[in-house]
């Protein structure tokens, strides 16, 4: 009878260990991004500021990531003495070969979300939905769902989706739900037009 | 601890309980159906740079201007401009769902090109003396018009066909009472964004038989008998007294006296389903002509093309003198029913149509070539029945055809031996030449005198998103109207009268619209039919039933459906050249039981 409990609890335990700590390793799917590009030396060294790489267009659309041409712009030649910046040259800008960058953000196409209307209409902070990626000083590997197709950023990162509020995620259940706690208007046609 | 079957079986309990605890299994549901929307064979919108590229929408004659959001060079959704001057940023339901209609799986796909060459070569160089070679074409008023018309022009006995256009516009800004008679003033009969603009306005009085989208939204529907429209026109002129006109229509005394009252109080315009119809003539006794019934104006073309054939009439055509018929269905347009054509055509003849649709003539003919669809095609837009100035508009394609296609205005020039040149770009320069009226570039939504616009420039922003517009200034009355009496011929054996639901005439159609709106039953299908209960009733059929509806023309299995808000004697129809071969020529059926 003892040693049944034990093999039921054994089970349990194994189950429990794989759930919450071996899952998430296998999976997500670790890739880096092709540069390893520091927000904070160029907001310190350069005063960037993030508007200035991730811009609005004349007609409002949002640019996202810049292309090369904007890089290439300040870093057509070595601007400090950092391999990075080096390989960056070397790789990218010289051969003008655009960087296949690794988007964390990216949502399926069924989708329609306008920066526009929520960093200037609704002064919702970059950060609120990317995290403080503006201070960091390298990008962080770029995880990746082979089942879903999407990133973990999208998901969040806890795998539990507990206390998200402070995680942040960007399915849609955290687009309505951030929706219902500013008292704003969500529906089917609001974002799937 | 001994390892026994029971400790291993409660091992995988606890293992299943455990894992119930877990983010695991709960997160591989959500992954499973992300995983399930990737599949292969779901399609996908290409990943890429996302920029707006302009356009105008063929769809129908209104050719409203529209902004499409691309991703790299495809097309995945379409809206209006907003600063435009005449379509106000809006569209319709078609018109955002137009992009589809290139992947639509009833399209033509290929087609008999050379042989239809062959075909048309020895019909001309064998034809008898007398017979024609024709060009119908269902949208006149384009460049491409006056291609056809200038080919019929260099052919011996060339003969350019059209459906009758209007000699005037509607200026609707400028009126304070409308009175339609039947007219679909909400439902595809002008350019949607300024009639909803100029709504605010007008009083409109909606005539007809049936409360239709307009006569919902109308601020008076006057109920009639069908077919009373005369009567009601003869009281408002003055012909007959009021009484005699509520005795014949049904209509109650008070209000065509409002009418009569309504239309005399201030700028007014009539308008009617049939734009040749002699009820438009009222406007002259209302005093519209000159003020909301104008002159309608074209771009200038150039000087070389005034030689062109004129433009001819089906119907004034002789019996069996078209030796060679081709007709342009690349557009939905004036679709003229094929009862009216079969009679003119030579017993040998041969007929081409350039479409889209196997819907349309491509059941009647032989030769039925693939013609590129919206927005594929290089057109322009002439001006629709409610824009004031002239305008020259290029629908510019946004996407390279996904078919093997003809151009038809290529293939008639060629025909006709036409030297090929550039006939949009020719026409711009005329209106450079010109130099009257204002370019109004989408991009960045400024209007600029053409005096100040250099010729590239015009041609570059035409093509990019722009539009030229013709003063306004001076508005002059149209000239002689002219108007067709409809020769209906009394059937004492079709009870019915028909009754179209929509004005819509023909080409394909978004399969999202059919599913909404057709399958849904928010619009007739063409397969179905609504009539009253009554007449239901009287002809034993169920709602949801098969019956045969029968014409003057012929007959067709369709499925009824009853309506209560279909008056008594009234048999509604869909649009579509299919309805309008069966009841275009003869207004009269009746529903049998099948």
């Amino acid at each position: 009878m003892i040693g049944g409990k034990i093999a039921f609890a054994s089970g349990m335990l194994v189950a429990l260990a794989g759930g919450w700590l071996a899952f998430p390793r296998i999976l997500y799917q670790t890739r880096l991004q092709p540069v390893n590009f520091s927000h904070k030396v160029h907001a310190d060294k350069a005063s960037a500021k993030c508007e200035d790489c991730h811009s609005f267009r004349d007609d409002g659309t949002y640019a996202g990531i810049p292309t090369l041409d904007k890089c290439s712009g300040c870093h057509a030649a070595a601007m400090g003495t950092t391999a990075e910046e080096k390989n960056f040259i070397d790789q990218y800008v010289t051969p003008n070969r655009e960087p296949q960058w690794l988007s964390y953000a990216r949502q399926p196409e069924n989708v329609y979300f306008s920066h526009i209307s929520h960093v200037k209409l609704g002064h919702v902070k970059c950060e609120q939905c990317h995290g403080n990626e503006g201070g960091t000083g390298g990008l962080r590997p770029y995880q990746w769902d082979p089942i879903s197709g999407y990133s973990r950023d999208i998901w969040g990162r806890p795998v539990n989706r507990i206390a998200l509020r402070t995680e942040g995620g960007m399915k849609m259940d955290d687009c309505v739900d951030c929706h219902r706690r500013q008292g704003l208007e969500y529906s089917c046609l609001g974002c799937h037009k | 601890m001994t390892t026994t079957r029971r400790n291993l079986l409660k091992f995988v309990g606890g293992g299943a309980a455990g894992a119930l605890l877990t983010p695991a299994p709960w997160r591989l549901i959500t992954d499973a159906a992300l995983w399930s929307e990737n599949w292969p064979g779901i399609p996908r919108p290409a990943r890429g740079e996302i920029r707006a590229r302009f356009t105008h929408c063929t769809l129908c004659p209104a050719g409203c201007a529209v902004r499409a959001r691309c991703v790299n060079s495809q097309p995945v959704s379409l809206t209006g401009v907003k600063p435009h001057p005449i379509s106000y940023g809006a569209l319709c339901p078609w018109g955002i769902a137009g992009h589809h209609l290139p992947y639509h799986p009833a399209r033509v796909r290929q087609g008999p090109v050379k042989e239809a060459l062959a075909a048309v070569a020895r019909a001309i160089s064998q034809r008898g003396a007398g017979e024609r070679v024709a060009m119908l074409d269902l949208r006149p008023g384009r460049t491409v018009s006056w291609t056809y018309r200038r080919a019929m022009a260099a052919i011996d006995h060339g003969l350019y066909l059209a459906p009758r256009q209007p000699a005037y516009s509607v200026d609707l800004a400028a009126a304070q009472n409308v009175v339609s008679f039947g007219a679909p003033l909400f439902d595809g009969w002008g350019t949607p964004g300024n009639v909803f603009a100029a709504r605010a306005n007008f009083r409109l009085v909606q005539i007809e038989p049936v409360e239709s989208r307009t006569a919902a939204l109308a601020d008076v529907w006057l109920p009639i008998r069908p077919g009373t429209e005369a009567a009601i026109a003869a009281a408002l002129a003055g012909e007959t007294t009021i009484a005699e006109a509520a005795r014949i229509t049904g209509a109650e005394e008070e209000a065509i006296g409002a009418v009569k009252e309504a239309l005399g109080s201030g700028p007014s315009v009539v308008l009617a389903a049939d734009p040749a119809s002699p009820l438009m003539s009222l406007n002259a006794k209302f005093k519209a002509l000159g003020h909301t019934l104008i002159a309608r104006r074209e771009a200038p073309v150039p000087d070389a093309w005034k030689k062109a054939a004129p433009i001819n009439e089906m119907a004034a055509t002789p019996d069996a003198s078209i030796r060679v018929l081709l007709i342009d269905e690349s557009l939905p347009g004036g679709y003229v029913p094929w009862q009216e054509i079969q009679p003119k055509l030579a017993p040998n003849a041969v007929v081409v149509v350039f479409s889209s649709s196997s819907e349309g003539y491509a059941r009647h003919t032989q030769y039925v070539l693939p013609a590129p669809v919206y927005p594929e095609a290089v057109e322009d837009v002439g001006p629709a029945i409610d824009t004031v100035a002239a305008v020259f508009r290029i629908a510019a394609p946004l996407i390279a055809p996904t078919v093997p296609v003809v151009n038809p205005g290529e293939l008639v020039a060629r025909i006709a031996g036409l030297p090929q040149t550039d006939a949009l770009h020719d026409r711009a320069g005329a209106i450079h030449k010109a130099g009257r009226g204002t370019l109004l570039s989408y991009v960045d939504g400024k209007s600029t005198p053409m005096k100040d616009v250099k010729a590239d420039d015009f041609w570059k922003t035409l093509n990019q998103g722009g539009c030229w517009m013709d003063s306004t200034e001076k508005k002059a009355a149209p000239g002689k109207l002219e108007f067709r009496a409809s020769a209906q011929q009394p059937h004492d054996d079709l009870p019915l009268a028909v009754v179209a639901a929509e004005a819509r005439r023909g080409g394909l159609e978004s399969p999202l619209m059919s599913k909404l709106e057709r399958e849904s039953n928010l619009r007739l299908s063409a397969n179905r039919v609504a009539l009253s209960p009554a007449d239901a009733r009287a002809n034993g059929i169920e709602n949801g039933g098969r019956c045969l509806l029968e014409t003057a023309c012929g007959r067709l299995s369709v499925v009824a459906t009853i309506d209560a808000g279909v008056p008594a004697g009234v048999v509604e129809v869909a649009g579509g050249p299919r309805m309008a071969d069966l009841c275009g020529a003869s207004p009269r059926a009746r529903v049998v039981r099948a």
